[in-house]
C-alpha cells in the first residue's frame, strides 16, 4: 500500500508537472501569434510619396505602418510560406499581413468551440456567419463599402440582399462568388456530379453515358478487360463516407431526378416546395443497382469505413474507374495524376440523371448572391477601416493581375489583344499544390474580396476564366479526346448551365442553433448515414424490408420541421427578389 | 474558568489544538496550496457553466440574459432515443474495457514477475508499455489497416487458415465495434497498467515466498496465495478509482472508426455531447448531459468506495 501510494504520486506530480509544461507553452504559442509589428518593414513607412514599386508596377497605399490581421478560413488547408515572394510584396506595399488559420476537421465543431469560448478570429471566410452575427460577433460593413470606390462598384449593387440576409439594416459579409459583371464560360464541372476516368469513355469508342445503366456498363466492361491497371487492382466505382463528405454516399438520388445541388432537399421548381429525396423511389432504385454491383464487386466493402486520406491515395493511383464526388473534393488526386502526366487516368464529369430526364450538374452564373456567404469580420478586428482599405485595394485591377496571373512576361503572355495565357513554367507552378500555395499569390486571391469572370474589354480577371489559358493547358491527349468527343472543352458533354431562381442554394440557409429544424436536419442525415451502406450490403431479398424500414425511420425523424423551415426560408427569399423586381 | 463551563472550553480546547496543529504543519499548506488553486481554477470554477443546463442558452446572450428553461433541457435529454444508446454504448464499452483491462494487465504482471531474468523482464516490460503512448489516431490507423479488406493482414491470415473464405468488412459490422474497441485498449494499455501492480509486487515481503515453499508450494500456489493476495489493495483501489470513469468509454477510438454503419453502437455520450452542444449548437442540452454523466460517476465511485469499505475494509477516502 505504501509503495502504490508513492508511486501513484509520483505519477501524479509528473502528469501535473506536464500540464503546467504543456500549458505554458500553449501560453507563449499564443503570445507570438497575438498581432504585433514586424520591425522590418517598420523602417519603409517613412515614405511619403507613392512610388511605383519598380518590380511590379503597383502604386503602394499610403498608410503602410505594419499590421496584423488574423483569418480563419473554413476550407481545409495550409498556409503558404511566410517567405512566399508575392505575399511578401503585398506586405511591402500595404503594410498588411494576413495570419492564415485554415480548417482541421469539422467546420461545425470549430465554430461552435470559437462561439462556446468567445475567442473569434479578426477575419473570417465562410464560417457560419449567421451563428457569428446571432452571437453577436459580427461587425456591419456597408458603411466602409460605401466608402472605398472599388468596394463600392463590386458590392452596391449587391447590398439590399445583404441586408435582407440578416436584420435587413446592415450589411455583414464581403461575398466572394457569383459576383461576374460579364460571366466567362464553365469550362468543366467543379461541383458535384457523376466522374468518369477518361480512358473508360476513350475505351468504350467514346461513348458518353447518359443513364445510371449505361454508367456502370461501361465501368464493368473496362474493368473485366483491365482487371488491373498500373499494377494496382482495378477499383469500379468508390462511395466516400467519411464524416461530413459523405455527400458522396447520400447525394447523388438528388441529381439524377435533375436537380441542381440543393443539399438535403430537392425544391420543386414550379411551386417552390421542398421535398425528400432521400426516399423516392429514384432513391431506391439507386441503391438497389450500387447493391447489384456491390454483389458484381465493382464497389469494395471498405469503401464504407475508408477514411478520406485512404480514398484520395486511392484515386491518386488511377486505378478507381468512377465515383460520384464533388470535383473540388478531389481535384488534389486529380491534379496529380495530371501532374504524373496520366491524362487518361483523370477525370470527367458524365451527364447521368434518370431516364428521359435533363441532367443539371452546370448552374448558370446566377448573379445573385447569398448575402451569407464570404468574409465576414468580427468584433475583434483590431482596425475595420484599414482592413477595407486594404481589400479596395486589392481590388485595383493591376493588383488583380498581379495575384491571379502574375507579372507579364515571366508568368503569363498576351494572346491576342485581350487574351490572356500562362507561362509554361508558372503553368507548372499552378498545378502543383505546394508550389502554388508558397510561390504565388493564390491563398490571399482565393481569400479576399476579388475580380471573376472577364473586365469589360474582355480579359479574362483570372487563369481560369481563360480560354486561351484553358486551351494551351490542355495536354495533346486531352486535346484529341475532346475533339473525338465531339466538344470544346468537358463541360459541354453535361447539358446547358441551368439558371437558378433566387432562393437557390438550400445547402447555404442558416438554419437557427438548438431549434427543431436543425434537429431533424441533423436525423435525416443520420438515418441515411446508417442505412445506405446497409442498403448496399444487404442480402438482395431482404432489400426491400430494409428499404421501407429506413423509410419509417426517416419520418420518425420529423423530417417535416426541416421542410417547413427550407420553404418558409425559400419563400422569404423568393418575395424579396419578386419585390426587387427580378 | 473551565470548572464553570464544561461545554465552552472544550471547544475551545479542540479549536485551540487544531489551530496549534495547523500551524505546526504551516509548511505543508503551504506546498498544497498551488494544487489546491488549480484544482479550483480547472475543477470548480468550471462549474458555473452547470447554469446553462437550466437555461436555453444562446453564446450571443451569455449567462445573464439567456432564458431559464429550468429542466426541460433534461426532460427532453431523457426522451431523446438517442440519448439512451449513446448511454448504452458507453456502459458496454466501458465495462469491456474495465473488465478486458484488469484481467489482460494483471495476469501479464503476474506473468512478467516470473520471470527471473532482470534484463529480459525489463526489456519486455518497456515494449510492452510504448503503444501507451501512440497517440488514438494512429492505433486506430494501424487497426484499420490491418483489418481493411484489401489485403488487410487479419483478413489474409483468416483466409490463409481457411476459416473464412472471404474477407469480413470488420469495421462495418456493429457486432464486431464493441470487441475492436475493447481489443485496442488492451494492445494499448496493458503494458503501462501493469507497471502499478509490477510495483506492488516487488513490495511483496520475500519471506513469504520462502515460506510458501517450505510448506511446499509450487510456482502456481506462489502466485495464486502470495502474490494475488498482495496486491488486492492495489487492484481495490484502481477498481474504485476506474469506476468512477465508468462513464469514460474513451471518445477517440469511437469518433475516428464511427461510421454511419456502427453508428447505433459507437455513439458514447462524449460523442453526444459533442453531437448535440457543439455541431449543432445545443450548448444547454450538451451541458446536461455532461451533469448526468458527473452525478452517475460521483454515485458509481460513492457506492463502490463504501462497498469496499464494508467487504475488506479498503476504502479510498
Amino acid at each position: 500500500m505504501k509503495t502504490l501510494k508513492k508511486v501513484m504520486a509520483v505519477l501524479m506530480i509528473m502528469a501535473m508537472l506536464l500540464a503546467i509544461v504543456a500549458c505554458g507553452d500553449q501560453k507563449t504559442q499564443g503570445n507570438a501569434s497575438t498581432p504585433t509589428a514586424t520591425p522590418s518593414s517598420a523602417t519603409e513607412t517613412n515614405q511619403p510619396e507613392l512610388q511605383k514599386d519598380p518590380e511590379t508596377g503597383l502604386t503602394p497605399m499610403a498608410n503602410r505602418t505594419p499590421i496584423t490581421y488574423h483569418m480563419f478560413i473554413r476550407d481545409p488547408g495550409q498556409a503558404p510560406d511566410p517567405n512566399n515572394p508575392v505575399l511578401k510584396k503585398i506586405t511591402e506595399l500595404t503594410g498588411v499581413t494576413i495570419e492564415w488559420e485554415f480548417l482541421v476537421g469539422d467546420l461545425n465543431e470549430k465554430v461552435g468551440v470559437m462561439l462556446a469560448s468567445g475567442d473569434y478570429p479578426e477575419i473570417m471566410f465562410g464560417a457560419d456567419a449567421k451563428k457569428f452575427f446571432d452571437a453577436g460577433a459580427l461587425l456591419p460593413v456597408e458603411e466602409y463599402i460605401l466608402k472605398y470606390p472599388n468596394l463600392r462598384a463590386h458590392y452596391e449593387p449587391f447590398l439590399d440582399k445583404m441586408k435582407a440576409a440578416f436584420d435587413g439594416e446592415h450589411a455583414y459579409t464581403l461575398e466572394n462568388y457569383n459576383l461576374e459583371r460579364i460571366q466567362s464560360p464553365i469550362f468543366q464541372n467543379g461541383g458535384a456530379g457523376f466522374f468518369l476516368q477518361k480512358a473508360v469513355i476513350a475505351e468504350a469508342g467514346y461513348k458518353v453515358p447518359k443513364t445510371v445503366d449505361e454508367y456502370f456498363q461501361m465501368i464493368n466492361d473496362y474493368r473485366t478487360k483491365y482487371p488491373t491497371i498500373d499494377g494496382v487492382e482495378t477499383i469500379g466505382f468508390e462511395i466516400l463516407c467519411d464524416g461530413w463528405r459523405d455527400f458522396c454516399l447520400r447525394n447523388p438520388a438528388l441529381h439524377l431526378l435533375g436537380s441542381t445541388n440543393e443539399g438535403d432537399v430537392i425544391v420543386d421548381q414550379t411551386t417552390f416546395k421542398s421535398s425528400l429525396y432521400q426516399i423516392t423511389d429514384t432513391a431506391k432504385n439507386w441503391y438497389k443497382k450500387l447493391n447489384e454491383e456491390y454483389r458484381k464487386g465493382t464497389i469494395k466493402p471498405d469503401t464504407f469505413t475508408q477514411t478520406y486520406d485512404a480514398y484520395m491515395a486511392r484515386i491518386s493511383t488511377g486505378a478507381v474507374l468512377g465515383m460520384f464526388d464533388q470535383y473540388w473534393n478531389f481535384q488534389q488526386a486529380d491534379m496529380l495524376l495530371r501532374s504524373e502526366g496520366k491524362y487518361e487516368r483523370t477525370y470527367i464529369s458524365v451527364p447521368i440523371a434518370n431516364p428521359g430526364m435533363k441532367d443539371a450538374y452546370l448552374e448558370a452564373k446566377s448573379g445573385t448572391i447569398s448575402g451569407t456567404g464570404g468574409i465576414t469580420i468580427s468584433t475583434k478586428c483590431k482596425d475595420i477601416d484599414r482592413l477595407m482599405a486594404y481589400y479596395d485595394w486589392l481590388l485595383n485591377r493591376e493588383v488583380q493581375d498581379y495575384l491571379a496571373w502574375g507579372i507579364e512576361g515571366k508568368d503569363w503572355v498576351k494572346v491576342g489583344t485581350v487574351g490572356k495565357a500562362l507561362t509554361p513554367e508558372r503553368r507548372a507552378l499552378n498545378q502543383d499544390n505546394t508550389k502554388r500555395r508558397d510561390l504565388t499569390g493564390d491563398t490571399l486571391w482565393q481569400y479576399s474580396p476579388k475580380m471573376q469572370g472577364l473586365y469589360e474589354d474582355g480579359a479574362p480577371c483570372s487563369p481560369g476564366d481563360s480560354e486561351d489559358e484553358f486551351f494551351a493547358g490542355q495536354s495533346e491527349w486531352e486535346q484529341n479526346f475532346y475533339s473525338k468527343l465531339g466538344v470544346k472543352y468537358p463541360a459541354q458533354i453535361l447539358s446547358e448551365p441551368k439558371k437558378m431562381p433566387a432562393y437557390y442554394p438550400v445547402w447555404a440557409f442558416a438554419i437557427d442553433d438548438a431549434s427543431p429544424a436543425r434537429l431533424a436536419k441533423a436525423k435525416l442525415e443520420d438515418v441515411c448515414r446508417k442505412y445506405y451502406p446497409q442498403l448496399i450490403m444487404a442480402d438482395p431479398a431482404k432489400y426491400d424490408a430494409l428499404w421501407d424500414q429506413f423509410v419509417a425511420e426517416c419520418k420518425a425523424g420529423k423530417p417535416e420541421d426541416y421542410l417547413n423551415e427550407v420553404d418558409r426560408q425559400i419563400k422569404i427569399l423568393m418575395d424579396a427578389a419578386a419585390a426587387a423586381g427580378n | 474558568m473551565t470548572e464553570l463551563n464544561p461545554a465552552l472550553p472544550r471547544a475551545t480546547k479542540k479549536w485551540k489544538k487544531t489551530l496549534r496543529l495547523y500551524s505546526q504543519q504551516k509548511s505543508l499548506f503551504f506546498m498544497i496550496l498551488p494544487w489546491m488553486i488549480f484544482t479550483f481554477i480547472f475543477n470548480y470554477l468550471p462549474l458555473t457553466g452547470w447554469i446553462m443546463a437550466f437555461q436555453n442558452f444562446r453564446p450571443g446572450k451569455g449567462y445573464w440574459k439567456s432564458p431559464f428553461v429550468g429542466f426541460d433541457q433534461f426532460a427532453f435529454l431523457f426522451r431523446e432515443q438517442g440519448f439512451w444508446r449513446a448511454f448504452r454504448n458507453t456502459l458496454a464499452m466501458s465495462t469491456m474495457n474495465l473488465v478486458f483491462g484488469f484481467v489482460f494487465a494483471i495476469g501479464f504482471a503476474l506473468l512478467l514477475n516470473e520471470i527471473k531474468n532482470t534484463y529480459f523482464k525489463r526489456t519486455v516490460q518497456t515494449i510492452s508499455y510504448l503503444p501507451h503512448f501512440l497517440s488514438w489516431i494512429i492505433v486506430c490507423g494501424l487497426i484499420s489497416n490491418i483489418l481493411s479488406t484489401s489485403d488487410g493482414a487479419f483478413n489474409n491470415l483468416l483466409m490463409w487458415l481457411g476459416i473464412i473464405d472471404k474477407p469480413i468488412l470488420w469495421l462495418g459490422e456493429p457486432k464486431y465495434f464493441w470487441w475492436i474497441v475493447a481489443f485496442a485498449n488492451v494492445w494499448k494499455e496493458t503494458g503501462w497498467n501493469s507497471i502499478i501492480y509490477l510495483a506492488a509486487m516487488s513490495s511483496i515481503d520475500t519471506s513469504l515466498y520462502e515460506a510458501c515453499e517450505i510448506d511446499g508450494g509450487n510456482r502456481y500456489r506462489k502466485m495464486w496465495h502470495i502474490t494475488l493476495p498482495g496486491i488486492r489493495p492495489t487492484i481495490l483501489v484502481l477498481l474504485i478509482m476506474n469506476l468512477g470513469f465508468i462513464l469514460n468509454a474513451g471518445f477517440e477510438v469511437q469518433y475516428l472508426f464511427g461510421r454511419g454503419l456502427v453508428m447505433d453502437v459507437s455513439e458514447t455520450i462524449d460523442i453526444f455531447v459533442l453531437k448535440y452542444g457543439i455541431t449543432l449548437g445545443n450548448y444547454s442540452l450538451a451541458t446536461a448531459a455532461g451533469i448526468f454523466k458527473s452525478v452517475i460517476s460521483i454515485f458509481m465511485i460513492v457506492t463502490t468506495n463504501y462497498l469496499s469499505g464494508k467487504i475488506e475494509d479498503e476504502r479510498l477516502f
